[in-house]
């Protein structure tokens, strides 16, 4: 009489898994080492050495180098009212850019997802404000298209009443604004594309049958698939706006008065007009601090974006 | 059930009228509003090049001009005096890039084909290298320089800026990278392909044109970068944005001549994203949207 | 509840192109499952979007319930849709995809949230799984809430773009029943597309056949079985296909292999007012009947030779077919036989013994071995005979 084995006996004990080698190990991490060494040498030094400034007394101007002197510049950071006012002028030109940027950028990129005429002509020049020299937009806008005299956009307006405005002073923070939208959009307008490009054509094909408009099928369906991708550009477009220097030293100097100084410029001025190391380095640790707070919600954002990225 | 009429059985190829006219109203319709835009959005652009070619005395008039008598009497100033700024600028932008490149390759293979353990930690080290603000390092970063001897010197542009683009090649690289199916290479160590082997082989043909999009996205950056040639450099590496700069005097009438300086500054940059454009989402997003 | 019709309906995607679907003339009765099946590039998916309001008429018209709706939206046809790779919406949960039809017609969320699980029970979709977003459900899941999509709407008619093919051989068979008897039980028509004879005639009450755009017959399976109207039909409906042979006519019948098919007189006199030399010959693998093998003519049969076919030794021209056993697939009840066929078995060398490979059935115990040599003989009744030039079938 047969005995029926046990076909799901358990296995034999000790057995583990077996995992990498050591030296296969090293060999993995050889390539990496170079660009790793690399950006921490080049990155994590300097602000290291910002740290340790950032507690010394170190005036350009003055004779004597750097002396300790504590926490006081910090102190005066957290003190200084326009300090407090760069960064909060920092925080709101960059969600006004970045928003008003994602909205034209998801305006224009469902142009764009449509067929017309001409349509690799217009995203050609729908791309090219992004590609400009940030600096020489900043400048081209501040003379030949906004000055009060001469500008185009004056006299594009003027059957609108409008009467050589000096836009660069009575409306220097819209003005600023606005050139980062215009540089910035293109970016948000491809980000958004490639989510619009990227959506089966089936399930349009089965909301239609299904009997949706098409303003239905956008808020209930096209929009939930864009929304990484939203994410995604305003995310990188934070990252990069926050840092912008270029339109507020070439287009206002940061004024009138303090009107359009941001961060990136209050740091700027403090090392190049007021001489400061010492002050210049507690503020920007202060910076970086707060970047760090942002940036590891960011990072976190980022993770679930890229949760489908993984290696082999 | 009614009877077929001679007109709709017709032969394939008559169209439904009604159909017909609905599609192109909506194509004229789109059609307009798309270059709308793009022209809206184009008109500083090309207002920039139409004020290059204008002299001096047409560039700053009310109502602005646009009939004149062009002149290249601006570009030409503008030759004459680029000389240096457009040599460091190429120094700083190919050196740089070629210093990426060569660091992000190895890296990005790293992070994709053999990957280390750690690849997670690694790729968001990277990437918080681009979100830390260097303009706060800029008082201490003069510093350094200094000290190293390094001040208004291109070596400088090139080593900071090689930072700055190395965590967005890396990413870029490696999302390229990730696209050689798996099964290639598996096939080419049953073949006896070695390490070497696989890289020339079978990887570097499908990733090369990444290689090449990621090379012009990183030009582009380092190109238009200002702000640590502003703060670090004087005469000795000031690139083309420090020749924008320059090109506005304190008196006298500039507006043709920063136009013209504005458009040779930008030409380059411009052509190449033109050419890169497809790619452009992708170095843009870090190689999360291809 | 209704009827469908297509009237010479056309379509074509550039001028001067072969049309995708040409003038297409089908009628479908209400209540009735039709399948629509052909290789690819016949033209049937197109004919079933076109039917959704997905793809344009370029010509005639299609009629849902006696109404014209070649020009209505897909949304105002009263009409479901399942699609090939179900392209359920992958943002929304199971419910409100399977809600979002009633949802945009604004039925009141009480009567919708009814009707979804109405239409999950109906399905055998668990309750738990209707919070789950798509990308959390195996295929079979999927599909199935594809199908509860289209149910929950009650459509006048259902549409399936081949809902099967993505899903793996046994649940196919499993769901292929199950949609059979689901539309059995509901009522409603349906228009099948698939590309999978099986598919078409295990399932549709009548299936059309099409190829390149036009249609080649449309019956039920058993009349499409036993009766198919050309070459194209013959050959694509029944698995294993059918045997389809070139074979010059000659006194009585067509030579093929050597023996002599005999043929009816009304074949004959269809092939000699068309002036054809030649014709093509079909023969079921099932109809291919093993005898004993030539050499030992006489002595007992090897294979099963039906009850009341004639003996074939000594009446004069040999009728059976040659050939050798180059395969043998076993099917467990059946065996598939696949055999070269010799030319010249009885050494009347006239050079139009060409050999050719059949596929013959027989019972899978009996079955000879490959490299065996093998004869066959076939009853005239079940012969078909096309012509070269049209594929038509000559007369019956």
């Amino acid at each position: 009489m047969a005995v029926l084995e046990d076909v799901t006996s358990p296995p034999a004990a000790g057995l583990r898994p077996r995992g990498v080698s050591r030296r296969d190990r090293w060999q993995r991490r050889l390539p990496l080492l170079p660009a790793l060494i690399y950006t921490i040498v080049v990155t994590q030094v300097p602000f290291l050495v910002t740290l340790w400034y950032s507690f010394q007394s170190y005036f350009w101007n003055e004779p004597g180098g750097a002396h300790w002197t504590g926490v006081s510049n910090y102190r005066e950071v957290f003190t200084d009212p326009s300090f407090r006012s760069a960064l909060w002028r920092s925080v709101t030109m960059t969600v006004i850019a970045v928003i008003l940027a994602m909205i034209l950028g998801i305006l224009l990129a469902v142009l764009l997802d449509k067929k017309f005429i001409g349509r690799g002509i217009v995203r050609t020049l729908l791309i090219t404000p992004f590609l400009v020299m940030p600096a020489a937009a900043a400048l081209v806008w501040a003379g030949p298209m906004l000055d009060p005299n001469f500008g185009l956009l004056n006299w594009l307006l003027e059957p609108f009443g409008v009467n050589h405005v000096a836009w660069l002073t009575t409306h220097a923070y819209g003005s600023v604004i606005v050139v980062m939208i215009w540089q910035w959009t293109p970016f948000m307008t491809l980000i958004v594309l490639a989510g619009l490009q990227g959506q089966a054509a089936d399930v349009l094909e089965a909301a239609k049958v299904d009997g949706a408009s098409a303003w239905s099928t956008f808020r209930e369906l096209t929009l939930p698939h864009l929304r990484p991708y939203i994410e995604l550009g305003i995310l990188l477009g934070t990252i990069y706006l926050v840092t912008a220097f270029d339109q507020v030293r070439l287009m206002t100097n940061g004024g009138p008065g303090t009107e359009t100084t941001t961060l990136p410029f209050f740091l700027y001025q403090k090392v190049n007009y007021a001489f400061d190391v010492g002050g210049a380095a507690a503020a920007g640790v202060v910076t970086v601090l707060l970047t760090i707070i942002v940036a590891s919600f960011a990072l976190r954002m980022f993770a679930r974006v890229f949760q489908f990225e993984e290696a082999r | 059930m009614t009877a077929v009429t001679a007109r709709e059985a017709a032969a394939p190829g008559a169209p439904r009228r009604g159909r017909r006219t609905r599609e192109l109203s909506g194509l004229a319709g789109w059609t307009v509003l798309g270059w709308v835009a793009g022209i809206a959005f184009f008109i500083p652009v090309l207002w920039m090049v139409v004020t290059a070619f204008k002299p001096e005395s047409a560039a700053e008039t009310w109502p602005p001009q646009f009939t004149f008598s062009p002149t290249l009497s601006e570009f030409r100033l503008v030759f004459s005096g680029m000389g240096p700024f457009i040599e460091h600028s190429a120094v700083a932008t190919v050196g740089s890039t070629v210093l990426v490149l060569v660091l992000a390759l190895p890296a990005a293979y790293a992070l994709s084909i053999h990957p280390v353990g750690k690849w997670r930690d690694s790729l968001f080290f990277f990437i918080s290298t681009k979100m830390l603000p260097v303009v706060a390092a800029i008082g201490p970063l003069y510093v350094i320089a200094l000290k190293a001897h390094l001040l208004d010197s291109i070596w400088l542009l090139i080593i900071l800026y090689a930072a700055m683009n190395l965590p967005l090649a890396i990413w870029m690289i490696r999302s390229f990278m990730l696209e050689v199916p798996g099964e290639m290479l598996e096939a080419a160590r049953l073949d006896g392909a070695g390490r070497f082997r696989e890289i020339t082989e079978v990887i570097m043909p499908v990733v090369s044109p990444g290689l090449v999009s990621t090379g012009l996205i990183c030009v582009i950056f380092a190109w238009n970068e200002l702000f640590l040639a502003l703060n670090l450099t004087v005469t000795n590496a000031a690139t083309m944005p420090m020749f924008l700069i320059s090109s506005v005097p304190q008196e006298g009438l500039y507006i043709a001549h920063l136009s013209a300086a504005a458009t040779v500054a930008s030409v380059p940059v411009i052509i190449v994203g033109w050419i890169a454009q497809r790619s452009l989402v992708r170095g843009l997003s870090m190689g999360a949207i291809k | 509840m209704a009827g469908v019709r297509y009237a010479a309906a056309s379509r074509v995607y550039a001028k001067g192109a072969r049309p995708a679907v040409d003038g297409l003339d089908l009628e479908i009765k209400d209540g009735e499952f039709m399948v629509l099946v052909g290789p690819s590039g016949s033209g049937k998916t197109t004919a079933l979007r076109m039917l959704a309001g997905l793809e344009p008429l370029d010509g005639g018209r299609i009629e849902i319930g006696g109404r014209d709706i070649s020009d209505v939206q897909p949304k105002d046809r009263d009409i479901a849709m399942v699609f090939q790779n179900y392209a359920l919406y992958p943002s929304k949960t199971v419910a409100e995809n399977m809600g979002f039809a009633l949802k945009m017609r604004h039925v009141p969320r009480p009567e919708r949230d009814r009707r979804v699980r109405e239409a999950a029970r109906i399905l055998d979709l668990d309750e738990a799984l209707l919070d789950r977003k798509p990308k959390q459900l195996s295929g079979g899941q999927r599909q199935r809430v594809a199908m509860g999509r289209a149910i929950v709407r009650e459509p006048k008619v259902f549409l399936m773009d081949e809902p099967l093919s993505n899903l793996d051989a046994k649940l196919r068979v499993q769901t292929r029943s199950q949609i059979a008897e689901l539309q059995r039980r509901l009522g409603i028509t349906t228009v099948y597309v698939t590309h999978d004879q099986v598919e078409a005639m295990t399932m549709g009450h009548r299936v059309a056949v099409l190829s390149g755009g036009k249609l080649q017959q449309c019956a039920s399976p058993r009349e499409l079985y036993d009766n198919p109207v050309n070459q194209f039909v013959a050959g694509f409906i029944g698995s294993p296909a059918m045997n389809l042979l070139p074979a010059p006519l000659t006194d009585g019948g067509a030579r093929l292999a050597g023996a002599v098919i005999p043929l009816s007189p009304a074949v004959r006199a269809a092939a000699a007012r068309d002036k054809l030399t030649e014709l093509v010959v079909g023969i079921r693998p099932e109809h291919l009947h093993l005898v004993a093998a030539p050499a030992s003519a006489g002595s007992a049969s090897a294979g099963s030779a039906p009850a009341g076919s004639a003996p074939s030794a000594g009446t004069g021209v040999d009728q059976a077919l040659h050939g050798e056993v180059l395969l043998v697939e076993e099917l467990g009840a059946d065996a598939l036989l696949h055999v070269r066929l010799t030319g010249d078995g009885d050494g009347t060398g006239d050079g139009a013994g060409r050999g050719g490979t059949v596929v013959a059935r027989t019972e899978g115990r009996k079955a000879p071995a490959p490299g065996q040599p093998v004869a066959f003989r076939v009853q005239p009744d079940n012969v078909f005979a096309f012509s070269p030039e049209t594929g038509a079938r000559l007369a019956s």
